[in-house]
């Protein structure tokens, strides 16, 4: 009788912490991802009417062309751009300014460090999506993308048309993350 | 040569590097991706595929020169330029890229020289066209006219 009572009462606790929880994320819709309530106010891309315009993305890629073509495309499709043409430059720059992306764009096979070791560095890290892009298109190099956590892999020759749809992952990646 | 000729010029020219396989879709893209506020836009990545390309291919005749040849560092220079060819839409010289990976794979001398000496033969050919054609369009505009689409 008195095991059954407890049961109950921790099953009762348990659903008011649920339908507190659910309360506090409704009340507060920014706050799905712990520290990035106050980057959201200050940050560019909670404007509805615009969306998905705004997107902050950063492109890297050791090419430059490939960096000048995707910046150009990037930018038709409305987004913010950061480019930078090496990791280890991406990686400073988004440790410094943490909350201020919402997606990374990077290529794969780049000197010094490649695009799985910087995919590694912001999975670790940080909670941004992360797209990797490549001419390379052998199956294994794709699954290895795919396991390390990006959201995506596209192969080279990339069209504009898919850099319009990338908003999907940064959606996405939110609402898995109020679940 | 009157405008009208000019501009008919200016279509059949391109046409026929799209039918040659100079050129591919993802240069159309390029062209769709210049406006008002970027006129050069694709000359000047054109000329930027350009520069960069002539860096890898100095590069690349470099590395083959080399006593020890490293086939990663050749490797990772096709790659690039398979990368920017394609993405400029100069389907020709992807080609050549492709196949000359293969032979860095097998680590065949003979075959990287050959494709060396292709991707070169492709890359000087496209660069001669795609000049032709910008001459055109500046002909075109210094006319007074518009660059048919």
């Amino acid at each position: 009788m008195l095991i059954i009572q407890t049961k109950s009462l921790f099953l009762f606790h348990l659903y008011i912490s649920q339908l507190w929880l659910l309360f506090f994320n409704t009340m507060n819709p920014s706050n799905g991802n712990g520290s990035m309530s106050t980057a959201s106010s200050s940050g560019a891309w909670d404007g509805r009417d615009q969306f998905p315009a705004g997107l902050r993305v950063l492109v890297v890629d050791d090419d430059p062309t490939c960096l000048m073509i995707f910046e150009k495309m990037l930018k038709a499709c409305l987004y913010q751009v950061t480019k930078c043409n090496k990791a280890e430059t991406a990686l400073s720059v988004l440790r410094e300014h943490k909350n201020e992306f919402d997606i990374v764009i990077s290529d794969v096979h780049m000197p010094d460090m490649d695009g799985f070791e910087l995919l590694k560095h912001i999975t670790s890290e940080m909670d941004l999506p992360v797209i990797l892009i490549s001419a390379d298109a052998r199956k294994q190099v794709v699954m290895e993308g795919v396991t390390y956590g990006a959201c995506d892999y596209l192969i080279k020759p990339v069209r504009i048309e898919t850099l319009k749809n990338i908003w999907q992952h940064v959606v996405r990646k939110k609402a898995r993350n109020t679940v | 040569m009157d405008l009208v000729q000019l501009q008919r010029q200016f279509v059949d020219y391109r046409t026929s590097l799209y039918h040659e396989g100079f050129l591919d879709e993802q240069f159309t893209q390029l062209q769709e991706l210049q406006d008002e506020n970027n006129p050069d836009f694709v000359v000047e990545v054109v000329s930027l595929f350009f520069e960069d390309s002539e860096r890898l291919l100095n590069e690349l005749a470099r590395a083959l020169e080399q006593q020890s040849i490293d086939y990663k560092r050749i490797d990772a220079h096709v790659h690039q330029l398979k990368g920017s060819s394609s993405s400029i839409g100069a389907q020709r010289v992807q080609k050549v890229c492709i196949a000359f990976r293969n032979y860095c794979e097998e680590q065949n001398v003979e075959g990287c020289l050959k494709c060396l000496q292709q991707v070169w033969h492709e890359y000087s050919l496209v660069k001669t066209k795609l000049e032709s054609l910008f001459q055109l369009e500046q002909q075109i505009l210094t006319a007074g006219g518009s660059i048919p689409m």
